[in-house]
């Protein structure tokens, strides 16, 4: 049974990148097949910030190509990594001195492809380095970084890093700046319901009603338990508590909390867990710096959320909050 | 044989990819044990881009060089991920339009130098690695300047390497998870390299 508006399953891509350069002219424009650059590119002399995933995820990752945070991304099939030669090819459009610093979001196919092509890259004369995501927990409290999944913190990391490189750091710097986001950084997701693949129908998650399942990954891969569906108060409560058993924040720490909606969850809900998660921060003796509640990386109409949450130094707020950001989903009005 | 000429080095190539497609369901089904069953299509997959690379060069470097590049272009998959990388590691180290023992060495401690830098397999991890790093070890430990010999002695080990991951218990990606249920069967990697190193002996011996 049809439960999407979509034409031919294999052009949901293509369709979907489609669609969003024609709303968005201003602002970004397709660079080859499945790759989304800026409309207006950033100076030479500046680092280019270039990320990889599939599609399906929308908003994300396209969504944030934009002055103030990536300058390219390379789009694969629904939830599937793109090929080393696409991403060979948009490394190839990006290349210059200062360099490209490649975000990859811990996933095998997207790892694997990113590691052929900066092999590829390297022999091409094209300076590139990887800045490698892991913020998901699901894997347990200080599970090594290698077995942890990349989630939606990559977002305010493209936003902070891409903010750094506007300002002309150089890929030296940017790869410290990150590096040092990343480890202060932890998301946890939390699902309900099921979600299906567009192209295939097939349950991507399937969860009996009334049940939830903390830590479940980017595609329904499961992590957590199941258990019954708790209030947003109790749920919100677990997830910071979880989520600072892996940060270890300290009283008076600056943090960053996101609510990211994965699909079916009302905008309402997101606003009484963000509602929630502040007020428990604020209770251990922390201090919300910055905030945002979005549906920032969704997972077509999975019911749930990811909470991101980040203890932030001086310089990661300011690139946060007062450096300008102008993609066609994360604005920030700055310098 | 003193030399590996470049018409010796390809038709080795060629026969390698023929008898992994003789095997490709039997990798395939050894990979189902612990994996998604699909090792054998992506190693005929990734050999075949490789020796479709392979034609056009005379030189090693260069046709070492394209292998590589073929194979990660045309292919995906950490089968595809691990074999460039070991053709762009022999590039690395290999020039020329033959090759004596020392030549040969070098090209094939190069290959393994750049697979080692794409995982953190070692030997007894149960994976591709226990056929390689030994064959290529058993090659630099030989003193012999007859390049036949040194294929002989690496064939000899990856044998040995891959007949041994039947006991280990996987400990590395994915597999690892499936714990004491991998014991018992051959690494589907470990035996698609075996193959691989052992079709090169074969060649060069007849």
């Amino acid at each position: 049974m049809k439960t999407k508006f979509i034409n031919e399953p294999e052009n949901v891509t293509s369709e979907l990148l489609e669609g969003y350069v024609l709303c968005y002219p201003d602002k970004v424009k397709l660079g080859g097949e499945n790759i989304i650059l800026r409309a207006n590119p950033k100076d030479e002399g500046k680092v280019a910030i270039v990320t990889l995933g599939g599609s399906g995820h929308e908003p994300a990752l396209s969504g944030f190509v934009g002055e103030g945070m990536l300058d390219c991304s390379v789009v694969g099939d629904v939830f599937a990594a793109p090929g080393a030669q696409r991403l060979f090819q948009a490394l190839q459009l990006m290349k210059r001195e200062a360099g490209i610093l490649l975000v990859v979001l811990n996933h095998s196919g997207d790892v694997m492809s990113a590691n052929m092509a900066c092999q590829l890259a390297e022999r091409a004369g094209i300076r590139v380095r990887q800045l490698v995501t892991h913020d998901d927990i699901s894997a347990g409290i200080g599970a090594p970084a290698d077995d942890r999944r990349g989630l939606a913190g990559c977002i305010p990391l493209y936003k902070v890093i891409g903010a750094a490189a506007e300002e002309g750091k150089s890929l030296d710097e940017l790869i410290e700046i990150g590096e040092r986001f990343n480890k202060q950084i932890a998301t946890l997701a939390v699902a309900t319901g099921k979600c299906t693949h567009p192209q295939n129908n097939a349950l991507i998650s399937d969860l009996p009603p009334g049940i939830m399942e903390i830590g479940m990954g980017q595609h329904g891969e499961g992590g957590g338990g199941q258990k019954p569906l708790v209030s947003a108060d109790e749920t919100a409560v677990e997830m910071v508590d979880l989520l600072c058993r892996q940060l270890q924040p300290k009283s008076g720490d600056k943090m960053m909390l996101i609510i990211n909606g994965t699909g079916a969850t009302t905008q309402m809900e997101h606003n009484i867990i963000f509602r929630k998660a502040y007020k428990e921060l604020e209770a251990r003796g922390m201090k919300v710096a910055a905030g945002r509640i979005q549906e920032i990386l969704t997972v077509q109409e999975q019911a749930g959320f990811q909470m991101i949450m980040a203890i932030l130094d001086d310089d990661h707020i300011d690139y946060l909050n007062n450096r300008k950001a102008d993609a066609p989903y994360w604005t920030t009005i700055g310098k | 044989m003193e030399l590996l000429t470049i018409d010796l080095f390809k038709a080795m190539l060629r026969q390698a990819l023929e008898e992994i497609k003789k095997r490709e369901d039997e990798f395939s089904r050894l990979d189902a044990v612990i994996g998604d069953g699909d090792h054998g299509t992506a190693i005929v997959t990734a050999l075949s881009a490789a020796v479709k690379a392979a034609e056009k060069q005379t030189e090693f470097k260069a046709l070492l060089n394209d292998m590589g590049f073929g194979v990660m272009l045309e292919t995906s998959g950490s089968t595809s991920t691990l074999l460039g990388a070991f053709f762009l590691g022999m590039s690395d180290s290999a020039s020329g339009i033959a090759l004596d023992a020392a030549g040969v060495k070098a090209m094939f401690a190069g290959g393994l130098a750049n697979v080692a830098k794409q995982t953190q397999a070692r030997i007894g991890d149960k994976t591709m690695m226990d056929a390689l790093i030994p064959a290529v070890e058993a090659m630099q430990a030989s003193a012999s300047a007859d390049v036949r010999e040194l294929f002989e002695a690496a064939a000899t080990a990856a044998m040995q390497g891959a007949a041994q991951t039947i006991n280990m218990k996987a400990n590395y990606g994915r597999a690892r998870n499936y714990g004491e249920r991998s014991i018992g069967y051959a690494d589907s990697g470990a035996s698609s390299w075996c193959c691989m190193i052992n079709a090169f002996a074969e060649c060069i011996i007849n």
